[in-house]
């Protein structure tokens, strides 16, 4: 369907569109129009990704004067095939409409293990190996050695690509990431350095977060993107965490001794060097007196990570002179790593500024600021001097390289934990030592800073006022939309009491307490034999969730689970946790019914869903809140006080509630779906908890199901499930439209539209 | 209800207090009150009096909703119809029927409802059989074979009514394939699942089971008593049966009774037989034979196979000596109104009546009674589409449920026949 807002035509591929995804389309419009940030939050399963898509091209359409480039982050590949999916529905469908006019170029990047086609690279294991296979057949020198010698095994991929030269460009189109791997092996060019040429000429660019947030990968990804573009964050609930961990580095004791390796290794090589090709090194060191820049005149496939600091505070100066010869600077490496092992030995916990922190490194270990600053790009040169191709084992000293640079570069916004164990378990040693990045602004800055657009956007992002100060940006439109239903699909509890009414929680004073442990069992004992199919439970710890499962099993409920369906565990193995799940989703296919037992903040309440008949119900058991007493956590709400003014409980709570939202949000991925959620812990009750939740919920969330009892949630579960098991109407009775035909939008001017939504 | 007397009782700690008047300066009781809105199913009558709204408008919504579907797939294609059924109850006996959410207990409910569906089923499909098999402990059991005799599974039901044990859905199906796999490829093979459980113990792959029935063309619905489970929805979808779920007894009721009219035959099993039948004569009263049924010698009131000359005690059946469907010819006819139903009434909107142009019907058809509502005020009523006889509500369901003849239709065909 095709309808206008305001001066633009969009172009929409269904015959049928949801009223708040039509108003979300004019939020984003206005947004557009003052070329300004904005926040939007809609609930999943309201076809978020399709209204940004459709409105964002249409509008470029319409203005083809000044043309936008869409910057689309995803956290994920999987997300990101599933967005370039639809973009190509929609394509489809303006071309259909507009003719040839309408063609662009769209194309998802992803890491060199996505897109490489050559067989022997790909065989390597993960994603460093890859890229330094990779470079072993592509780097400069590599296929100059080739060029001579025959033998010297070459890709054959980027040889063809490299030979078509400027000729090597992708006709315009959507190109997912499987699409590009077939274009490339079908032309005989490499998929992945053809997508990263095209990305400056793409309208529609999918790509992974860290290309925009990381300074290492930004660097050289997204260094040459236009300023009119429009770059959108989708579920971006966690995009402070991600901005955050793009400045963190930590070091062990392994990064250390991997670190003393890598040092040697290049003394030999080094030595070698001197041996044979002594001019090399001599003709590096004349370029690092002239101060040239490192970056820029490289060839494609030389680029390595670029330097972790953002590109603002990277000073373009030369390299200081007493790390220019390679042996001096091998030294201040060495220097550098034994005094961060002498740190590592310590038996209390410490916590410095990185201003502390350099002037004991300038003390100790005689390093100045401005050499630390300089560490990362001095080892990168170093390694192109001596040839080095297999990066993936140097990733220990670029580690330490990294972390020198960042303390060298910011004063502010960070600090350095020395922790000599897991405060778990503090019998086993395991010293680390992190540099952490307390402020969510930082990375994201320079791309508020470049963009004229961007747009920030998930089906959780209340309290919605939170999240412009973490991030420290004005957003010219910060909106909520609520999911308009046929019928009441999701059933949301919050849960106080057990059956014999006694309170029900997981703060620390009760948590082990053992009335409170049976009656979450007797809970979910009794919801077993009420829901059919799949339950999902969310727990606020592996380390609770391993002892409440153990006292449920001592006690015996666990096997009385068991009587009625079978019980699949999360644990911290990847592997493990995808074959657990998968058998969980064949034991609901098959009508065994299965429950699964999950911890929120992994990477089962992340990134899973739990849709249709594979969650009928989630149980959140307490309120999962970080583990307070990280020194970590308390450094960076120390720092939020300070800095934006935020009180450490607001943020916990604000934090907790998020992520308590994205968990049982787990089970709703569309209209037709239902699903009841289970807040189990009197804590929810409270409305500075409550009112946290998202707005799609709390809409739900009726007073009379505020504070539970076990037999009372379950009275109502019998209710709502069967009353959701009869058939109903898709398009909504008259009274409550619920989807929108392109007559509805055209007889409803703009007013009516906002009387009817509000 | 719960939510206001709770709160108080627990909100005594010292940070439960709720400072979270959403709904402004009402108390948490009228809060409960203001949700569920019960005065709205109040009204007042002529005199003053309080009375429940009269929901028959919304019962017969319902009823011509329900029509309106069937006639839709029906009558629009004429489609063919399965009228010689050979339906399997089968009626799980695990350990969730014998919960008490219906009252007294679901397998009671079930029961009373069974014996009702096997009455009418036979009512309506004179020439069908039905057989009952029961899933307990996992293992899904036969109790009677498939027959054409109401009283004879009834009573074998009611002797055995004790829940136990799990309940395999696979075992159930299996079962049942093996049992109408036999059957003539004239007849309609069926299976009803009146489910209580929410899981299902099975010895293995389910989904291949499935493929099996959907092979052997049997058509497999499913009411459930509790929520709705995905296998069960995903088995009708492939056999292209019905999935539904009861919210209380009466709606259970309802479903069951659904499913006693003939469902319209799988396309591309549809072929049409030339089905071999006999009329017995009814034998005359006070001769005295052996029956071929019982084994027993009966004075009067029995039939004589017109191929061999056996007697059997009632009709339909299959004569035990020579095979022979044995019908009467009401059976036959009591089957024909499937085929052709009469077409759904229009409703007529209430507007039209005060039409000064439109000729006013004042009584029903049918009934006669005056179809102005209490007050003079025009009440909902339809109109054939054929005769244009104006119909009152209960005729309306009366005509299509029980009578299968439109009245209208029928007596001018008459006049016209008599003028000619």
């Amino acid at each position: 369907m095709k309808f206008q807002i305001e001066d633009v035509t969009v172009y929409f591929p269904y015959d049928h569109i949801y009223p708040e995804q039509y108003s979300y389309m004019i939020e984003l419009k206005r947004a557009l129009d003052a070329k300004g940030h904005c926040l939007l939050e809609m609930p999943t399963g309201t076809g978020k990704t399709i209204a940004l898509l459709s409105l964002i091209t249409s509008y470029s359409l319409s203005k083809p004067q000044s043309p936008i480039k869409l910057i689309y982050c995803t956290r994920t590949v999987h997300e990101m095939e599933k967005t370039l999916a639809e973009l190509k529905l929609l394509h489809n469908y303006q071309i259909k409409h507009l003719g040839p006019q309408a063609r662009i170029l769209a194309i998802g990047l992803s890491s060199r293990k996505n897109l490489c086609v050559n067989p022997t690279v790909l065989a390597a294991e993960n994603r460093d190996s890859v890229d330094a296979g990779c470079r072993k057949l592509t780097a400069s020198w590599v296929r100059a050695m080739a060029a001579e010698n025959p033998n010297v095994p070459t890709c054959q991929f980027f040889e063809n690509y490299e030979k078509a030269a400027s000729a090597a460009v992708l006709p315009p189109g959507v190109y997912t990431l499987q699409d590009l791997r077939a274009f490339g092996k079908e032309k005989g060019w490499c998929p992945y350095f053809l997508a990263r040429h095209m990305v400056q000429f793409a309208n529609v660019v999918v790509y992974s977060y860290q290309y925009l947030l990381d300074p290492k990968v930004a660097g050289i990804i997204s260094k040459e993107m236009q300023k009119e573009s429009v770059v959108v964050f989708d579920e971006a609930h966690n995009i402070d965490n991600v901005c955050i961990e793009a400045l963190s580095v930590s070091v062990r004791r392994q990064t250390l001794e991997g670190a003393t390796r890598n040092l040697n290794r290049i003394s030999q090589e080094i030595d070698r060097f001197k041996a044979t090709d002594a001019s090399r090194l001599r003709s590096e060191y004349n370029r690092l007196v002239e101060g040239l820049a490192l970056r820029g005149n490289l060839p494609i496939t030389d680029t390595w990570l670029s330097n972790p600091a953002l590109p603002d505070d990277i000073l373009k100066e030369a390299v200081p002179g007493n790390i220019r010869r390679a042996e001096h600077f091998l030294h201040v490496l060495r220097r550098l790593v034994q005094y961060l092992r002498g740190r590592l030995e310590t038996d209390n916990v410490e916590k410095e500024s990185p201003v502390g922190f350099v002037a004991s490194i300038s003390s100790h270990a005689g390093i100045d600021q401005k050499t630390l600053k300089f560490c990362y790009d001095r080892l990168h040169s170093l390694m192109l001097t001596l040839e080095i191709t297999d990066t993936d084992e140097f990733l220990h000293i670029q580690t330490i390289c990294d972390f020198a640079t960042l303390i060298g570069t910011y004063a502010r916004g960070f600090s350095i934990i020395i922790e000599p164990f897991d405060e778990r378990m503090p019998h086993i040693p395991d010293p680390v030592l992190q540099l952490s990045c307390h402020d969510a602004s930082l990375a994201i800055k320079p791309v508020f800073d470049r963009f004229q657009s961007v747009v920030i956007t998930s089906g959780t992002l209340s309290p919605i006022d939170l999240y412009p100060r973490l991030l420290n940006f004005h957003p010219v439109v910060s909106r909520s939309f609520t999911m308009s239903l046929t019928r009441d699909c999701i059933c949301p509890m919050v849960l106080t009491r057990g059956s014999d009414q006694l309170p029900v929680s997981t703060k620390f004073d009760m948590r082990s307490d053992p009335g409170v442990v049976r009656n979450y069992g007797k809970l979910l004992l009794e919801m077993v034999s009420v829901v059919p199919d799949g339950i999902v439970c969310f727990f606020v710890s592996y380390s609770y969730m391993d002892g409440i499962i153990n006292t449920w099993n001592d006690s015996g409920i666990l096997k009385e689970i068991m009587q009625h369906k079978l019980v699949f565990i999360e644990t911290q193995d990847v592997v493990e946790t995808t074959l657990a799940l998968d058998n969980y989703r064949r034991a609901c296919d098959c009508g065994r019914g299965a429950v699964f037992f999950s911890v929120a903040r992994g990477k089962v309440a992340e990134g899973i869903d739990f849709d249709r008949h594979y969650g009928r119900l989630v149980i959140m058991f307490g309120v999962p809140f970080q583990y307070t007493l990280s020194k970590i956590l308390l450094a960076r709400l120390e720092y939020l006080r300070d800095t934006f003014q935020i009180k450490e409980g607001d943020f916990l709570t604000f934090d907790a509630l998020r992520q308590a939202a994205q968990c049982v949000g787990r089970v709703i991925r569309s209209k037709a779906d239902y699903g009841m959620m289970i807040f189990a812990d009197k804590r929810y009750s409270r409305h500075d908890k409550r009112s946290k939740l998202p707005s799609w919920i709390l809409s739900h969330l009726r007073d009379a199901n505020l504070n539970l009892s076990t037999d009372m949630a379950l009275h109502i579960a019998r209710e709502f499930l069967r009353k959701m098991a009869q058939p109903y109407d898709k398009t909504g009775g008259s009274d409550r439209k619920t989807l929108l035909s392109q007559e509805d939008l055209e007889k409803m001017g703009d007013g009516s539209v906002h009387e009817m939504l509000y | 209800m719960n939510n206001g007397g709770a709160r108080r009782m627990n909100g005594g700690g010292e940070e439960d207090d709720d400072e979270d008047y959403v709904n402004g300066d009402l108390d948490a009781w009228e809060r409960t009150y203001t949700d569920e809105r019960s005065w709205e199913s109040l009204q007042e009558d002529e005199s003053g009096l309080l009375r429940p709204i009269d929901n028959k408008a919304l019962y017969h919504s319902q009823y011509r909703r329900r029509l309106r579907s069937l006639s839709s797939t029906a009558t629009a294609a004429r489609i063919q119809k399965g009228l010689i059924r050979y339906l399997y109850l089968v009626i799980d006996l695990s350990r969730a029927a014998s919960e008490t959410d219906f009252r007294p207990s679901r397998i009671v409910v079930i029961a009373k409802h069974v014996e009702a569906f096997i009455r009418e089923f036979f009512d309506q499909n004179p020439l069908s059989q039905v057989g009952l098999l029961t899933i307990k402990d996992g293992v899904a059991q036969c109790l009677t074979d498939l027959g054409g005799s109401p009283e004879s599974h009834i009573k074998a039901l009611m002797n055995k009514l004790e829940c136990s044990g799990d309940s395999s859905l696979q075992n159930a199906l299996d079962l049942v394939d093996g049992y109408l796999n036999q059957i003539p490829s004239y007849g309609h093979r069926e299976v009803l699942i009146l489910y209580s459980a929410l899981s299902t113990c099975d010895p293995g792959d389910i989904m291949e089971t499935i493929q099996k029935c959907k092979k052997s063309k049997i058509r497999c619905s499913v009411i459930g008593l509790a929520a709705e489970m995905f296998i069960c929805k995903h088995l009708c979808q492939e056999t292209g049966g019905t999935y539904s779920v009861a919210l209380d007894e009466s709606h259970f009721k309802e479903l069951i009774l659904e499913h006693a009219p003939p469902p319209p035959a799988i396309a591309e099993f549809a072929t049409a037989n030339l089905i071999k039948m006999g009329f017995p004569q009814r034998a005359a009263e006070g001769s005295i034979s052996i029956c071929s049924c019982h084994k027993e010698a009966k004075v009067g009131a029995g039939y004589t196979c017109p191929r061999c000359k056996a007697r059997v005690c009632e009709l339909p059946t299959e004569c035990c000596i020579c095979g022979l469907t044995l019908v009467s010819s009401p059976h036959l006819a009591r089957s024909y109104h499937h085929l052709f139903p009469i077409a759904p009434f229009d409703e007529v909107p209430p507007f039209s009546l005060n039409d000064p142009n439109h000729k006013l019907q004042r009584n029903c058809f049918g009934c006669q009674q005056s179809l102005l509502n209490p007050g003079n005020k025009p009440g909902l009523l339809v109109v054939c589409p054929k005769c244009k006889g104006y119909f009152c509500l209960d005729c309306d369901i009366y005509i299509h449920e029980s009578l299968h003849n439109c009245p209208g239709c029928d007596s001018f065909r008459h006049s016209k026949a008599d003028k000619e």
